[in-house]
């Protein structure tokens, strides 16, 4: 509005304006919503890390130095060394990959999956019976359980974790989704399509998609901090990631026998694994906030 | 009612047996051969062949379902590869510490968290209410197993309060038994109490907006009175089925929890299972704990029945 204003007093006013109404708008938007700010703020530092991490002053997250075999944190290595003398620091920003990347895919796959079986599910009728029953008998199996016995199945690696927490978290998003399609369909826009006409497929993917994607979305935010959880767990207890692998599960794992003395070992991928987890979270409830305003009041 | 506690009852029975199928067919939707899989990346072509024979790998897939079936029903899990031990046997040896820090933390949780709840909705908007969700969020997003550690190194190794690690059996008295379990109880509650705490709150603001609160007030009962008794009591319903749901996250935290604080429960027994790739142990957990949930709720669902009367299906 305020730059529509700007436009009529002048070009370059209009474009100054504009810009500054746009970080305006965009400071606005933080103060209404402090949680998400935060969370995204988090996020993005983290993702940074992620991306630049051989440029954060790390070495080689897996070159040994067995005569530096778990030193303290020092100036050399900022976080200690581990047993094996390989440098902390460099393996828990190097972890940050392994988490993100682990956390962000099943969040995507886990909602894309989920929300077609969902929407199929809320319009075809022999689908909701036998594939609803189905997820119904996956979701009665506790996630990080259905994880562990899908990975004892098959070698460690970053994908078939990816894999087995997705097959976990894919009930909980269909179920989602075919309640949020079934109350789309009772909607007048929808008895509208169907009055003009517009074929099944039509209506599902052309109006009833686009409004189910808002709960989703809150839902996918959550589904990255709980896969980023269940990856570390899967690690800890040596059914995740490959241990070559700096993985923050896996360090803390390798942490374990010397915790008491050296508890340091662990603390610095636990911070880490909590912070991710926390950005992702406080992202997650600010999302919520802002696209259901009904539902932000109560919970 | 009865009728209701039947249908309830006979519907949980195609849940539990699509679980079944499902912790069956694992072994045989993964990629690979199945007896190859369990053998181990060291077995020599003789150790895979055995392995296909000892377990019947090698007849038709619904024969194998069908005998493993009638072996469940009679309460045979299989068992072990490397001990040839049963593995309800194995279980059997290692369920009293996991029911114990199960319990105990369904207990610890449930007394915290709902007055935390009831509290913040009362004060909703106020510190104490940001306070609780504040609370909530960092109980959601600092896993338990980190949390255990912190604690184990505060409480048990600095202030020296309580033990470290280990377990002690109940019938070495309810002290030991229970210093043991103080702290791993707390650490794998927290993400429980986060979730309790949370649903309270919500479902306590809309009942505290009805009539009968303001005709509560207006006849003068006392605050504690309203909130405890009349409104918590209409507000249960949903408490109580995401206590039920939650307890996933126990049986899911156990595993770690047990790691952590070196208690010899079943969950100490997945993960030696999942470091010797001794599927059928992982399997028979996996089943009994599935099923263990999925009864639990059931319980739940006809607990309502008693818990409101206007429920009746």
């Amino acid at each position: 509005m305020s730059a529509l204003v700007n436009t009529a007093r002048g070009e370059t006013v209009a474009v100054e304006r504009a810009t500054r109404g746009r970080a305006a708008r965009a400071w606005r938007l933080a103060r209404a919503y402090p949680t998400a700010t935060v969370g995204a703020i988090l996020l993005a530092l983290l993702v940074a890390v992620a991306i630049f991490a051989p440029f954060l002053g790390t070495t080689d997250p897996a070159a040994l130095m067995p005569a530096r075999r778990a030193r303290v944190p020092s100036a050399a290595n900022w976080f200690g060394t581990d047993l094996l003398g390989r440098d902390l620091y460099s393996r828990v920003i190097y972890g940050t990959r392994v988490s993100l990347m682990v956390g962000f895919s099943v969040a995507f796959i886990a909602t894309a999956i989920g929300l077609l079986i969902g929407l199929t599910a809320g319009f075809i009728r022999a689908v909701d019976n036998t594939v609803m029953r189905a997820m119904d008998g996956l979701m009665s199996i506790p996630s990080i359980l259905l994880a562990v016995a899908l990975m004892a199945l098959t070698r460690g690696s970053v994908g078939n974790v990816i894999i087995a927490i997705t097959i976990a978290e894919i009930p909980r998003v269909s179920r989602l989704a075919r309640s949020v399609t079934l109350s789309l369909r009772e909607q007048p826009f929808i008895d509208a399509a169907v009055s003009i006409g517009a074929r099944t497929p039509t209506i599902m993917f052309k109006h009833v998609l686009p409004n189910t994607l808002a709960p989703l979305m809150v839902q996918a935010t959550y589904i990255c901090a709980s896969a980023m959880i269940i990856e570390a767990i899967l690690s800890f207890i040596g059914a995740g990631t490959p241990p070559n692998i700096p993985s923050w599960g896996n360090i803390m794992s390798e942490g374990r026998a010397l915790w008491q003395v050296k508890p340091y070992i662990i603390l610095f991928p636990a911070a880490f694994l909590s912070l991710a987890v926390l950005a992702v979270n406080l992202l997650g409830d600010g999302l919520r906030d802002a696209l259901d305003p009904k539902m932000a009041r109560n919970l | 009612m009865a009728s209701y506690i039947l249908r309830r009852v006979l519907a949980t029975i195609p849940v539990m047996a699509f679980v079944a199928f499902f912790v069956f067919s694992l072994l045989f939707v993964a990629p690979g051969d199945p007896a190859a899989l369990i053998a181990g990346d060291q077995a020599t072509p003789e150790d895979i062949e055995r392995v296909r024979l000892r377990l019947g790998l090698d007849r038709p897939f619904l024969t194998q379902f069908a005998d493993w079936v009638w072996r469940l029903l009679h309460g045979d899990l299989g068992s072990s590869i490397f001990t040839n031990t049963s593995v309800s046997e194995m279980i059997g040896q290692r369920i009293e510490p996991t029911l114990s820090l199960m319990a105990l933390t369904l207990l610890l949780a449930i007394a915290v968290a709902v007055p935390l709840g009831v509290v913040a909705a009362w004060k909703a908007g106020r510190w104490m209410d940001r306070t609780v969700m504040i609370i909530a969020v960092f109980g959601f997003s600092i896993p338990g197993f980190v949390v255990g550690y912190a604690f184990a190194y505060v409480f048990a190794l600095e202030l020296d309060w309580l033990p470290v690690q280990g377990y002690t059996p109940l019938s070495h008295g309810v002290w030991p038994w229970l210093r043991n379990l103080i702290l791993p109880a707390t650490s794998l509650g927290l993400v429980y109490i986060a979730l309790i705490a949370r649903i309270t709150r919500a479902t306590m603001l809309e009942t505290l907006q009805q009539d009968y609160v303001r005709t509560g007030r207006a006849k003068g009962l006392g605050q504690i009175r309203i909130l405890f008794v009349h409104a918590l009591k209409n507000a249960s319903v949903p408490i109580v089925t995401v206590i039920g749901i939650g307890i996933a996250l126990l049986i899911g935290g156990a595993v770690v929890t047990e790691s952590v604080f070196a208690i010899p429960g079943v969950g100490r027994l997945t993960v030696d299972a999942i470091l010797r790739r001794d599927f059928p142990v992982i399997q028979g957990v996996v089943l009994l704990f599935s099923f263990a949930y999925v009864l639990i709720n059931l319980a739940i669902d006809i607990f309502y029945t008693l818990l409101d009367p206007r429920i009746r299906y």
